[in-house]
């Protein structure tokens, strides 16, 4: 009986995902099962398929010209523009970026600024607070600040200055926690910057002295699950 | 302003072929396949775009993610398993609900744009069949009204239950066995 519930829940659940309804833990656990469990990521492919019927009744419309030219600046080759960053060189771009880490920053002093004086010893405190890594290569063509909330479990990823461009492979981030084994966080999409809603079982690698990095992979990523390519930049975890 | 247009001839689920023959081009990096296959499908998947997001200026954002996305992802489409014009469809409704949501978390406060978390492989998986095409309409109208309502708003606008919840005035709880139990009786058409 409980296995026959089981199922029904785990076979809604699958719907729920596909429809994309579920928002905060729940999306997060669904997300998490259709990684790691075939049945329940077959379950949720089939009812994307189910669903998708309902495209029919979309109209078609024509979209401006310049939505090309911005996909071409993106995908072509031999110019700053790369498959992790379209991103020009130029002072506005490090403005903008002088300008998210000031208001990083205050974002920062403020969670720090809000524990209670009644805070929890120093050790436990530490292991809350959050953390920022500064990713740079050696040349400093390009830098990359990770930061790390852990209360909200979400990892900003904010890219400034250019990766070598080959957009026939993707750029993959992974965390190597002191002493452990490389996880992948995933590929990066060209943006200059996303935020990343990370599972337990992610979340909780993400520690002080822990290793951020980047390397080159195939498109789509790692076909192994550990980085097969060069590491373009990395830097370590520390308390912001 | 926008225009709408009938082609291309409202791409249905079927596959056509030569779209499907396009992706592995572009897998393998080939600019033409890539400008050709907007060609025959950014008009479809604009309308997408525009019905999730409500406004052109971030409909083209979407559009524009989904193609880059499909620059780095479109060796992960399986023919045998859905058409070109469905996976990229599923793939340009996901980006547009991710960027919607990512918009409304309070992290998207540290900086205005360009926030939207990447894409995880299992999200490109699609499993179509052509007998679940052919009933889901039917079957949707076997629903009750309010059911089925709901379930189409949060297909087209990308609604979540606490959206859902919060539109409609009802306690999420309700909300959640009102669409649970909808998809459930779904299915159990579907399957006859």
């Amino acid at each position: 009986m409980s296995d026959n519930r089981e199922n029904m829940d785990r076979e809604a659940l699958a719907a729920e995902h596909a429809l994309n309804v579920l928002a905060g833990s729940e999306g997060a656990e669904a997300r998490k099962m259709e990684t790691r469990d075939g049945t329940f990521a077959g379950e949720v492919a089939r009812w994307r398929g189910r669903l998708a019927s309902l495209f029919d009744e979309v109209e078609a419309v024509l979209p401006p010209g310049d939505v090309w030219n911005k996909i071409e600046a993106v995908t072509h080759s031999g110019h700053a523009a790369s498959n992790v960053v379209a991103l020009r060189r130029t002072a506005n771009r490090w403005r903008a970026m002088a300008v998210g880490m000031t208001a990083l920053a205050a974002s920062l002093g403020l969670v720090i600024i809000r524990q209670p004086q009644t805070a929890p010893p120093p050790v436990v405190q530490a292991q809350g607070a959050p953390l920022v890594a500064m990713l740079g290569d050696s040349d400093k063509q390009m830098k990359v600040v990770a930061s790390w909330d852990p209360a909200g479990r979400q990892l900003v990823v904010a890219v400034a200055g250019d990766m070598p461009a080959d957009p026939s492979h993707a750029h993959e981030l992974w965390v190597i926690p002191a002493g452990g084994e490389p996880r992948s966080l995933g590929t990066m999409p060209p943006v200059r910057k996303m935020h990343m809603q990370l599972a337990d079982a992610l979340a909780q690698l993400l520690k002080q002295g822990a290793t951020i990095a980047i390397s080159v992979e195939p498109p789509g990523g790692s076909p192994s699950g550990k980085p097969t390519g060069p590491v373009v930049v990395s830097g370590s975890l520390d308390r912001a | 302003m926008t225009t709408s247009v009938d082609q291309p001839a409202n791409p249905t689920l079927r596959r056509d072929g030569e779209l499907e023959r396009l992706l592995p081009r572009v897998a393998s990096g080939d600019r033409d396949a890539l400008k050709h296959l907007y060609e025959r499908t950014s008009a479809k998947l604009y309308g997408i775009c525009l019905r999730i997001m409500g406004d052109e200026g971030e409909a083209q954002d979407v559009l524009q993610d989904t193609f880059t996305t499909v620059w780095t992802k479109a060796d992960r489409v399986d023919p045998g398993k859905a058409s070109a014009i469905t996976w990229l469809s599923v793939l340009a409704r996901n980006r547009a609900i991710d960027r919607l949501r990512a918009r409304r978390a309070p992290a998207a406060s540290l900086d205005d744009a360009e926030e939207v978390p990447s894409v995880s492989p299992s999200q490109l998986d699609v499993l179509e069949r052509d007998e679940d095409a052919a009933r889901l309409k039917n079957c949707l109208d076997e629903l009750d009204e309010r059911a089925r309502l709901m379930i189409r708003t949060a297909f087209f606008e990308g609604a979540s239950y606490p959206e859902l919840a919060r539109r409609e005035g009802v306690p999420l709880p309700t909300m959640k066995s009102l669409i649970r139990r909808g998809l459930m009786r779904l299915r159990g058409c579907l399957e006859r």
